[in-house]
């Protein structure tokens, strides 16, 4: 991953961000901060007659916060139909693209668009990392022939504690004079990701099997999720592959064959092998949408 | 690799057949090897089959009666009753029974191996483990029971996301408003009746001009009849030419007629394919038929008679119930014991909505046999426990020889068919007149009456 020149805090200094973002997710003042490619294109295509609604559709489905955002406002009272919507591509159907185009637009504007929080390669990296992960996750699913859908969105979704602590640094005391060391930063990810994440879940009422996945992704954890979906378990290999496709992993492609969930999930090596395989397809799709 | 781990006998697969053949084996005192690829143990049964179908389909039948309770309780279900409800008890369910087979296995003292089986000879076989490395056993008889998974069609782009089969269908987080079911089978029709129960706008799409065109005609019209009232269709004589997800919102299938179809989810269940592909049975001389099955005689022996194969693997009738018999008979066949009467008849259980099931001759079966068939009918709605319970639909249809003398066959559709059934196979093992149905007393009301009321209706025939 791209580090921004490191710039050393002060023990207190650190301390003083740590305390900011416990007390802030303690209040619950989250939010989220949209991808400005993604965004840009969704004011397009949705300003274009003729644009072409499959277009559309995965476009809203590449980016963690529009998708995250659209699945609450789906779901809110002035939308919501007898069943709550669980998937992006449920919200689709449901809602209709041309609703859809809308609600992609409000949600764009609100989040400030061109809002720049001065970590832009990096943020840049998660996203992908995010949707990357969404991908393999869909790949996964479908080789154990297993919700795609749900496997996409646990994937797309899994580290969105991530961006929302950017989102609160940006707003902390000491933003104003330059950005805060990405090791800093990566340490209060560390710390932080998966409850800012699980509070926002909660919050934004994503759905149970999502939730669940934030909550428990990690390889230690995964046994403690209950949901029918797996997303937890399925999430966590995708995770893996893509951190090892994005080479920011501490393992290599023979190392990830010994992990527990590779035999979890019961993948034998020649499974693993053409999982691996489908890493130059995921990549292009991600620089496709993350140029 | 070391040299190979002698057993007595060698299990491939966990599944109902590979199980019993494997307690079997067990309780005869032999050391069993019990090989099975994934983790769990049950196989497609337990995970993909038999069990979840069976638990969402109660859920459903449940929810619906709530449903139609509420209006005469007046009390109100929850909006939101969501299908990953219906799927978390699905997944509850299976689970307790995955562990309740483990346990089986390990009271009684079988070996369980975690790994790909495939043969390395006839008498040996290789197992490959997850991490790579492998482990060699052998055994002087040898059991496969490796199941079977659902077919993909070349024309169907199967993506489990919008085209989905008997597998991915249960990992449904939503309902969809609707679904478009291709095949006209056991499989196909017990799904469609299901999803239209829950209020999905359901298409069942096959060649025949009726769905599970092996059934007697009066119990599948009886099914279409209540499967066209909750709101599902089906469009018989049709063949399928392509089938496309939009990139969007639907799926659109194109009939041959030129005719299409959207929805916004299909189902693919169009048969089902043996699991051959990693036994590597070229190392043992068994060479599988043109359909892809383990040929085998009726102890269930291939042509290498050490070798059995049992359950989904050598093809229909592809049921659980048989399968685990098959196992249990072929191990007592290989080791010499007494498996006892083969099975005469085998009962058929349909877990559509409503239920549908049968054993023995059908009336056009007893027709052609005897050059004639006397029939009686008796229907739910007629009997006291029917009317009891509001059930509008189901027929019980008992088929006798010309004279009207003896039992033949027995038909059942409606609610509590797959149980009811019994009754009547009892009857033929036992070769049963008719009228041992009419000079007896069952409880009442029961929907068991209902075999008293067909015995009587062949009885009057028998007077004319
Ligand atoms: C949707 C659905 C509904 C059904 N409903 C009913 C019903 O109501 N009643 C009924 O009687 N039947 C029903 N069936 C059929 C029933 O599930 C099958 O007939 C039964 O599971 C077959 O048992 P089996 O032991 O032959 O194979 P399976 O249950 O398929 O088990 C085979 C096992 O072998 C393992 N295996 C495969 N290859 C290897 C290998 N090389 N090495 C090691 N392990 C291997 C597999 O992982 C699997 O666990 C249904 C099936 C489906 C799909």
């Amino acid at each position: 991953m791209a580090h921004s020149t490191p710039t050393p805090l002060a023990q207190e200094e650190r301390e003083t961000l740590r305390s900011f973002i416990a007390d802030q997710l303690e209040r619950g003042n989250l939010d989220l901060p949209l991808l400005p490619v993604v965004a840009n294109r969704v004011l397009l295509l949705s300003n274009d007659p003729n644009a072409d609604a499959s277009q559309l559709s995965s476009l809203i489905q590449q980016d963690q916060a529009l998708a995250g955002q659209i699945l609450r406002i789906a779901n809110s009272p002035a939308y919501a139909s007898r069943t709550p919507i669980v998937s992006l591509q449920q919200a689709i159907t449901w809602l209709g693209l041309t609703m859809l185009a809308g609600l992609a637009f409000s949600v764009s504007v609100q989040n400030g668009v061109f809002h720049t929080t001065g970590y832009e390669p990096e943020v840049r990296n998660l996203w992908r990392h995010a949707l990357a992960t969404g991908l393999f996750g869909k790949e996964i699913a479908r080789r154990i022939r297993h919700n795609v859908e749900n496997a996409f969105l646990c994937g797309l979704l899994h580290t969105i504690g991530k961006p929302a602590i950017l989102h609160l640094l940006s707003q902390s005391p000491g933003n104003s004079v330059e950005p805060f060391s990405w090791i800093t930063v990566e340490s209060l990810f560390e710390e932080f990701h998966g409850m800012a994440g699980s509070k926002l879940a909660a919050v934004w009422q994503l759905p149970d099997p999502v939730q669940e996945t934030i909550r428990y992704y990690q390889d230690d954890q995964y046994h403690q999720a209950i949901s029918p979906t797996k997303g937890a378990m399925i999430t966590c290999l995708a995770h893996h592959l893509a951190s090892v496709m994005l080479e920011n992993s501490t393992h290599d492609e023979n190392s990830l064959l010994t992990l527990p969930v590779v035999q979890d999930l019961n993948f034998y090596p020649e499974d693993m092998t053409a999982l691996l395989e489908l890493g130059e397809t995921v990549k292009a799709s991600v620089e496709c949408f993350l140029p | 690799m070391t040299s190979p781990i002698p057993f007595d006998l060698i299990v491939i697969g966990s599944g109902p057949a590979g199980q019993k053949a494997a307690i079997q084996g067990a309780k005869a005192g032999k050391q069993v090897a019990l090989i099975e690829q994934t983790r769990e143990v049950g196989g497609a049964c337990v995970y993909q089959g038999t069990i979840p179908s069976k638990t969402l389909r109660e859920s459903a039948l449940q929810m619906v009666r709530f449903l139609q309770a509420t209006e005469v309780f007046e009390f109100r279900m929850r909006d939101d009753v969501k299908i990953t409800n219906l799927m978390t008890r699905l997944d509850r369910v299976v689970r307790a029974h995955g562990k309740f087979m483990k346990d089986q296995l390990t009271r009684n003292g079988i070996d369980c191996f975690h790994g790909r089986a495939g043969f390395v000879s006839d008498h040996e076989v290789r197992i490959q483990k997850i991490d790579g490395t492998a482990a060699l056993v052998t055994a002087p008889i040898i059991i496969v029971a490796t199941g079977s998974r659902p077919r993909v069609p070349d024309n169907i782009p199967i993506d489990h996301e919008h085209i989905l089969d008997s597998d991915s269908i249960l990992s449904l987080v939503y309902l969809p408003k609707s679904l478009t079911v291709l095949g006209g089978g056991v499989i196909a029709s017990e799904y469609a009746s299901i999803f239209a129960l829950l209020g999905v706008y359901v298409t069942m799409v096959d060649t025949a001009d009726r769905p599970l065109k092996f059934l007697d005609q009066e119990l599948t019209d009886e099914f279409c009849e209540a499967f066209e009232k909750t709101g599902g269709h089906y469009r018989g004589g049709q063949k399928i030419a392509t089938v496309q997800w939009d990139g969007c919102s639907k799926v659109t299938t194109v009939l041959e007629s030129g005719e299409t179809l959207e929805s916004e989810k299909v189902l693919v269940a169009l048969g089902r394919v043996s699991n051959l592909e990693h036994l590597h049975l070229q190392a043992t001389g068994i060479q599988p038929t043109t359909r892809g099955l383990i040929p085998v005689n009726h102890h269930c022996q291939t042509t290498v008679p050490h070798i059995y194969a049992v359950g989904d693997v050598i093809g229909p009738p592809s049921l659980a119930s048989c399968s685990m018999e098959q196992g249990r008979r072929a191990v007592c066949h290989a080791l010499g014991l007494n498996p006892g009467v083969a099975p005469e008849h085998i009962p058929m259980g349909i877990y559509t909505i409503p239920e549908m099931s049968s054993v023995g001759l059908s009336e056009q079966e007893a027709t052609a046999k005897y050059g004639g068939a006397t029939v009686g009918r008796a229907r739910f709605h007629e009997i006291a426990r029917g009317q009891i319970s509001g059930m509008t639909h189901g027929l019980l249809k008992m088929i006798a020889d010309p004279k009207g003398e003896q039992l033949l066959g027995i038909h059942i559709v409606g609610e509590g068919a797959t149980e009811l059934i019994h009754i009547g196979q009892m009857g033929l093992l036992h070769n049963m007149p008719i009228d041992r149905f009419i000079d007896n007393i069952f409880n009442f009301p029961t929907l068991a009456e209902t075999y008293r009321v067909a015995a009587l209706d062949i009885a009057k025939q028998r007077q004319h």
